[in-house]
């Protein structure tokens, strides 16, 4: 075989090796995760010393997190030190960075070998002179080059942010912690990830990724409520949330041996993932058969019921996961509204911080805990525009518009379609925060009626997209994206670090009243609707006058 | 004759990238329109903006009379459309997707459809993703095809086919041209133009640089003539003929290529004994590369 010789502009372009190449295609992702990772360990490392600055302070969180009914306790994580900086971060968010980052191995270590294949891109680098084994591993190597990169970042903030905020002597966080929580983080996504590797191969890049997710979510809940409901035992030890159940190491407790055994559990579904790949046929995968579906739902009327049908799907994921989470809250209310009414040092320190919500009432902290749905509802909207959007950038517009279908009216009558879709959203969620408000004693209809305000927003995010759409649909949902996380950040950043009120009011999750407890805030609900149906039409009437792109 | 597509110095330009540069183009009503060029030479560009999918930098085009920036769906409404690359639904089943299509136009006769899946030998049932490149192209060209529009505009449009269904393909396009349809087909594929196209245009970087019938054109290529005589004989004879070129002699056999009337040919040949005349028309091909060979204007 010629040696090859790589010219060295095209090793520092990435195009030396299917690695380097593998590292180039992950430099956005790099990017994302480094900023969202790094970026909310710093910022939350900022601000909690400053919201909780006093000893006592400490001391009623410590006693908060203890107070927890058990419906909330299952989803954060286990309460270690909590009076410390990093006992706090890891109890209130250590899941939040677990599933982050796991949901990132996951998607990509489904599509790395079986997403590109099925696109059929692989097919060109199967012909070069390369063993698929050694494709496979090159592509696994950068994977995890990026993700150590990525949880180096994070480690970093984690000690830095306490060397620079940290109000406490016990706010420090050691070299030690900063890597064990790092490790943590990065060997149970690698289990996650590696059992996408492994199905992949079989079932398709798709099904691998939500059976992988479904396990990821599944395993969270059942460690999280085991103590509550002694069945979830069993299924929960079989998750890597069980095996590293004694591993806090912000808090200061660690169990190196559950890591170790995760590394195995991980290396070994990664050597499985690889050799699958290697013995399967490329890009072939097996057919899983899914009910049909009826004849009313398949959207063939015109574009308003096609582009209803085409988000339904993702619309009821997003509707299921945060329907679990508002019967959660919702059912845990009652619970945390008299453990607060009974603890007044408690009740006073959250008054504090979170001054217009009544925390003693079951209402108030429904209100309190639901605004956390916020970003994941503006999440939601982002792949519902992100679908809309993919019409014209798989090139689909193309052929439906040579059909009698004016632009605007494609524009305007698909929106329509994605607002359909949030309705139906909306509607499971009220269900199951009824519910659960229903299941603890407390009034249903305020809170399930209060839930339209997530669908107002999400709408109103849409309304956005489309509006960017109308100029460029490839950053319609990026947009969206980006819109969500600052709104989430002036919510978070404003309020801890004290900045002048007139920037809290930029953001429009705060013109958005109580509605758990049935105080409604107009200014914000004409803001949405106004937002919503403005940006379809400036989406309408921007996509009437430029090129349609391909 | 109508004209049903007319362009008057048609031009688009993507910044820096060139489009398609004042594009004259007149094709009439019944006729198969063949449009040639290599990739990159502006053909799809062309395309979309008599469909109205780009807007034009300057000049103007109009299909059935109507100008593309006016009323587009009044074009649309008349049109069946065929892009050289495309993906629907994955998630939909062939037949659900010409059912929208349908629903999309209306008045679509469910008879024709049924009939062109039949002899495009598609099965409805499969979902998209699941088709083959050629079965993703039958879809689109029974969307393409089933509401008997008056103007078919198709963009390349046997890619992924096999032999026999590019046969069936074409005998589809020669009953709409029968029936006074209209076709303007894109490719870069001469022989199915050559075969299937009344008039070709050629275009290259972006300008139109020929139009003319399918026969016409081949007889602004050369004639390879090849004369076999008894005896030895003169090249420089035959060199001194106008519209001769390239003339080689080999032991008694002259090889040249004649551009015009050959007639000059055959009285200089008479005039040697002659042993045999082999004289073989150039196809569209060959036309089609000669313009490819001289250099841009």
């Amino acid at each position: 075989m010629p040696a090859r010789h790589v010219r060295p502009w095209s090793r520092v372009y990435g195009l030396g090796s299917i690695y380097a190449k593998t590292m180039r295609d992950s430099r956005l992702s790099f990017i994302v995760m480094a900023g969202l990772l790094g970026g909310v360990m710093f910022v939350v490392g900022a601000a909690i010393p400053q919201v909780f600055a006093s000893s006592s302070a400490r001391e009623d969180i410590v006693r908060m997190a203890h107070d927890l009914g058990s419906v909330a306790a299952g989803v954060a994580g286990k309460p270690v030190n909590v009076g410390t900086l990093g006992g706090y971060i890891s109890w209130k968010y250590g899941p939040v960075f677990l599933i982050i980052a796991s949901l990132w191995s996951i998607l990509a270590l489904s599509s790395t070998l079986a997403g590109e294949a099925q696109r059929g891109s692989l097919e060109f680098v199967a012909v070069s002179p390369f063993g698929k084994r050694r494709i496979a591993f090159e592509k696994l190597a950068a994977h995890l080059t990026v993700m150590t990169l990525v949880l180096v970042i994070m480690a970093f903030a984690g000690w830095l942010t306490a060397a620079l905020f940290g109000k406490l002597p016990e706010d420090a966080i050691p070299p030690q912690a900063a890597v064990g929580f790092a490790l943590w983080i990065g060997l149970v996504a690698l289990v996650f990830g590696g059992l996408a590797l492994v199905l992949s191969p079989f079932i398709g890049r798709g099904p691998a990724a939500g059976i992988a997710g479904a396990a990821l979510f599944a395993g969270w809940i059942l460690n999280g409520y085991a103590a509550t409901v002694p069945a979830f035992r069993i299924p929960a030890d079989l998750t890597p949330w069980a095996w590293t159940n004694n591993h806090v190491p912000l808090g200061g407790e660690y169990d190196w041996g559950s890591l170790a055994f995760t590394a195995v559990i991980a290396i070994v579904l990664l050597a499985v993932g690889l050799e699958a790949f290697v013995r399967r046929d490329l890009g072939a995968s097996m057919s899983i058969r899914t009910p049909n579906t009826p004849r009313a739902l398949r959207g063939l009327g015109g574009p308003l019921s096609r582009s209803f049908s085409e988000r339904l799907p993702v619309a009821i994921s997003w509707a299921i996961g945060l329907g679990i989470f508002g019967l959660a809250m919702a059912g845990a209310s009652r619970s945390l509204a008299d453990s607060f009414g009974n603890s007044p040092d408690l009740q006073k320190t959250f008054d504090t911080i979170f001054p217009n919500f009544n925390v003693a009432t079951a209402g108030g902290l429904l209100q309190l805990l639901i605004s956390l749905a916020f970003i994941v509802v503006g999440f939601a909207a982002s792949t519902l525009v992100s679908g809309w959007a993919s019409d014209e950038s798989s090139g689909r517009l193309e052929m439906l518009l040579s059909t009698p279908l004016a632009r605007s009216r494609w524009a305007i009558s698909s929106g329509l379609g994605v607002y359909g879709a949030i309705v139906v959203m909306t509607v499971i969620m009220a269900v199951a925060i009824g519910i659960g408000a229903m299941s603890a004693g407390s009034d249903a209809i305020t809170p399930m009626v209060g839930t339209t305000t997530l669908g107002l927003y999400a709408a109103a995010l849409a309304g956005v997209g489309f509006a960017v759409g109308g100029w460029r649909t490839s950053v319609a949902a990026e947009s969206v994206a980006l819109l969500v996380v600052v709104m989430y950040l002036i919510d978070l950043i404003v309020p801890a670090l004290q900045l002048p009120d007139w920037i809290h009011q930029l953001a429009l999750t705060a013109h958005l009243g109580q509605p758990m407890v049935g105080v409604w805030d107009p200014a914000g609900v004409v803001a949405c609707i106004a937002l919503a149906a403005g940006g379809l039409l400036i989406g309408g009437w921007g996509m009437r006058s430029r090129d349609v792109a391909r | 004759m109508v004209a049903i597509i007319e362009t008057e110095k048609l031009t688009k330009s993507y910044g820096s990238h060139r489009g398609i540069v004042d594009v004259d183009l007149v094709v009439e009503q019944g006729e198969v329109f063949g449009f040639l060029g290599p990739n990159g030479a502006g053909k799809t560009t062309t395309i979309r903006v008599l469909l109205d999918l780009i807007r034009p930098t300057s000049g103007k085009a109009s299909v059935f009379g109507i100008e593309t920036t006016v009323d587009p769906v009044a074009i649309h409404r008349r049109i069946g459309y065929l892009p050289g690359e495309f993906t629907l639904y994955d998630r939909m089943t062939g037949g659900d997707t010409l059912e929208y299509f349908a629903n999309l136009r209306g008045g679509v006769d469910l008879a024709y459809q049924a009939s062109l899946i039949e002899r495009f030998d598609l099965d409805p049932s499969r979902k998209f993703k699941e088709y083959s490149k050629g079965n993703k192209q039958k879809v689109g060209l029974v969307a393409a095809l089933q509401h008997k529009p008056d103007l078919l505009v198709l963009d390349e449009p046997t890619a992924g086919l096999d032999p026999l269904v590019q046969q069936t393909f074409f005998a589809v396009l020669r009953e709409a041209v029968g029936e006074g349809r209209t076709v303007f087909l894109s490719s870069h594929v001469l022989s199915e133009a050559e075969k299937s196209c009344d008039r070709v245009a050629i275009i290259r970087e972006g300008r139109i640089v020929m139009v003319d019938r399918v026969d016409a054109l081949r007889d602004l290529a050369a004639h390879q003539v090849e004369l076999r005589f008894v005896g030895p004989v003169q090249a420089a004879e035959f060199e001194k003929i106008p519209g001769v070129t390239g003339v080689v002699a080999e032991d008694h056999v002259l090889r040249m290529h004649v551009t015009g009337p050959i007639a000059p040919v055959v009285k200089a040949a008479a005039r040697f004994e002659l042993a045999d005349f082999v004289s073989r028309e150039p196809s569209l091909e060959e036309t089609f590369l000669a313009q490819y060979t001289e250099p841009a204007r």
